[in-house]
């Protein structure tokens, strides 16, 4: 079996290790200027002591390369379509699994073979996508302290493995139910990325709770590294948050319609009085926030989300266990 | 021949239908709220004349749903290429039911027209009403930023996802009648989609028609007009000549400091704000001065229109070629 799955997919392994072989060129020789690039900035400002404010001044790497990294984004889902919906799929519409199941070999030996090689393939190739993006982007990521944010913690670290293995399920499900591979395509393309969109705006925010650090109107406070920043706003006295309703806004966008009027009484144009009006609220004891998940929480939550897709692809490979074994041929 | 195309595409007709009428429900429901929010900003800022700095202090996000689907219309012609277009003769050659069509009387040409010129007139409403959506849901946001020309904004908006979507389904067709493969040819579409549109919008759209640019001292300060897009920035030197950018080594303003007279080059070369002025200053006395190169706001039309010239230019060689490759074919 083993060997036929290897002569089934030869074509397609061969231009996926070419894709793969110059996507790690084109990374590595841009990779490398950018870290030497990176290490001379940091060796000069370090020098002139303005490293503070070094992410205004520096850009690191090329538009187009970055390009490039971001759409890695898509691996996973383009695995997922053109590997995993028509691995049964296109078998069933072609009947060459009745043939494969006449010639002594059982369908669960049948599924476990080929599944097995190409999630095996697919989890390698996204790896190593994964891990190269990671490596790349790690200049970029000490200078702009966002690897934590979305669209960057979806393209590094191992997350990206496990999306690969749930795209590959996903497609390899939707095409032993529907038995059609245009239609398992379609279909595998939507529900990925509806999945992936609700994680990743509903559900990883509340992976652990949240930090929230409240602090005077007039101070300034940023949390250290990489943090995710979920949330920020102002608190009135009684701890209720202020509407942030549209409209002039001053300082931390405090409303102008939310000032109370014993601060903004006398006051002709807000911008003008910024300051006298927020120590005033102030001292009536409004306060700002930030919510954010601390920057320590990365790998935890790389370790929650990868779970989370490993048991979704796991749900959908015994369903189409299930699906394969029990059904009428 | 018609009738026959309804038969066998009736139930994607069903299912993009529904893709579509989930798409408006969405938008509409956000816009709405965004447009009323918008107009009660311009009322408010009209009352105090604080409309100017209004893209400073406000911010129109939209709702998260709505600007999630926005931003996946991006990808709206490369999927209908690919479910549509690439198997549109490829799946017939696959299954070898094109024999078939071909015995009943109905030629090559007509049996192609039919089928191709349904699916791209599918493929062209497809395109146009996402982007009717995307441009009326967009509006308010684009007044409040003035980005018409920005990378993504351009892309689904006006006319251009109408070219988009006709050259996506035009590619996966020709893939598909030289390739008699569906899977290839939807690889080949993905590819090529993407190939195509990140070259065009990167490398050749800000060059559609040439630039306007505007020449200031080099202590001066020029704001692009608002809406345009940047073309390039730079200095020339007091003959007017275009000072070579570089971004390795000491550069003052991406030029290197070797093209800078020497008696500003210490000016230049310290950090602080007041030196950058002083360079500034004694750069313009020796006669340098900056540019910037832009195309300006009111070209926005010329340039859909060139661009999505240029896609349906695309797709319609691309579909010569699958005229040639059908009708001269063995089948």
């Amino acid at each position: 079996m083993s060997f036929l799955v290897w002569r089934q997919y030869r074509a397609q392994a061969v231009i996926g290790l070419a894709l793969l072989a110059a996507f790690t060129a084109l990374l590595l020789v841009t990779g490398i200027s950018m870290a030497s690039q990176w290490h001379s900035a940091l060796a000069t400002c370090a020098a002139a002591g303005t490293c503070g404010n070094l992410s205004n001044t520096l850009f690191l790497g090329s538009h187009g390369v970055g390009f490039f990294v971001i759409m890695t984004l898509g691996v996973p889902v383009v695995l997922g379509v053109l590997c995993g919906a028509p691995l049964l799929a296109h078998e069933f519409e072609t009947k060459t699994s009745e043939f494969a199941w006449t010639q002594g070999v059982t369908r669960r030996r049948w599924l476990a073979v080929k599944a097995g090689w190409l999630l095996l393939a697919a989890a390698a190739l996204g790896g190593i996508v994964s891990a190269l993006v990671t490596w790349w982007s790690g200049p970029d990521n000490a200078l702009q302290g966002d690897a934590f944010g979305p669209g960057r913690f979806d393209i590094m670290g191992i997350v990206p493995v496990a999306y690969t293995l749930f795209a590959m399920a996903l497609g390899i499900t939707l095409g032993v139910l529907i038995r059609r591979t245009i239609p398992a395509i379609g279909l595998t393309l939507a529900v990925y990325l509806a999945v992936r969109l609700l994680i990743d705006q509903v559900v990883r925010p509340h992976y652990m709770t949240a930090v929230t650090h409240v602090y005077g109107l007039t101070a300034n406070w940023v949390p250290s590294g990489a943090v995710w920043q979920l949330g920020a706003g102002v608190v009135n006295p009684s701890g209720q948050l202020l509407p942030m309703q549209d409209g002039t806004v001053i300082g931390p966008n405090v409303s102008t319609s939310t000032i109370p009027p014993v601060c903004s009484s006398g006051m002709a144009q807000a911008e003008n009085h910024t300051g006298a009006v927020l120590s005033c609220m102030q001292k009536l004891g409004y306060r700002q926030f930030v919510t954010y998940q601390p920057a320590n929480r990365y790998w935890e939550f790389q370790g929650i989300e990868t779970v989370v897709f490993v048991a979704l692809a796991a749900a959908l490979l015994g369903l189409t266990y299930l699906a394969v074994t029990r059904r009428d041929a | 021949m018609s009738f026959l195309v309804w038969r066998q595409y009736r139930l994607a007709a069903a299912v993009a239908a529904l893709v579509l009428a989930v798409f408006a429900a969405v938008l509409l429901v956000t816009g709405l709220s965004m447009a009323a929010q918008w107009h009660s900003l311009l009322t408010g800022c009209t009352a105090n004349g604080t409309c100017g700095d209004l893209a400073a202090t406000v911010s129109l996000g939209g709702s998260v749903a709505g600007h999630d689907l926005v931003i996946l219309s991006l990808a709206a012609p490369a999927v209908f290429g690919m479910l549509v277009g690439a198997p549109l003769l490829a799946y017939e050659f696959e299954a070898g039911t094109n024999g078939f069509a071909w015995a009943q009387s109905v030629t090559r040409t007509r049996w192609l027209l039919v089928k191709v010129g349904w699916a791209l007139l599918a493929a062209a409403v497809w395109g146009g009403v996402i982007a009717a959506l995307v441009t009326w849901w967009s509006g308010p946001r684009n007044a409040l930023l003035q980005n018409w020309f920005q990378v993504n904004t351009f892309d689904t908006q006006g006319l251009v996802p109408v070219g988009y979507a006709v050259f996506a389904t035009a590619l996966g067709i020709t893939a598909g009648a030289l390739l008699r493969r569906t899977l290839p040819a939807v690889a080949i579409v993905l590819g090529g989609f993407i190939g195509l549109r990140l070259w065009i919008s990167q490398d050749v759209r800000s060059h559609y028609m040439s630039p306007v640019t505007t020449t200031f001292s080099a202590a001066g300060n020029f704001n692009t007009p608002p809406g345009s897009l940047a073309v390039g920035s730079g200095m020339t030197g007091p003959n007017g000549q275009v000072l070579a950018q570089n971004y390795a080594g000491r550069v003052f303003n991406g030029v290197p400091f070797s093209s800078l007279p020497s008696a500003c080059q210490s000016l230049a070369s310290q950090a602080s704000r007041g030196a950058q002025g002083a360079a500034d200053r004694c750069l313009a006395a020796a006669g340098y001065h900056n540019y910037v190169t832009y195309q300006p706001a009111s070209r926005y039309w010329a340039f859909q229109g060139i661009e999505t010239g240029i896609y349906l230019a695309v797709a319609l060689a691309l579909l010569a070629v699958t005229y040639v490759v059908v009708t001269r074919r063995d089948a």
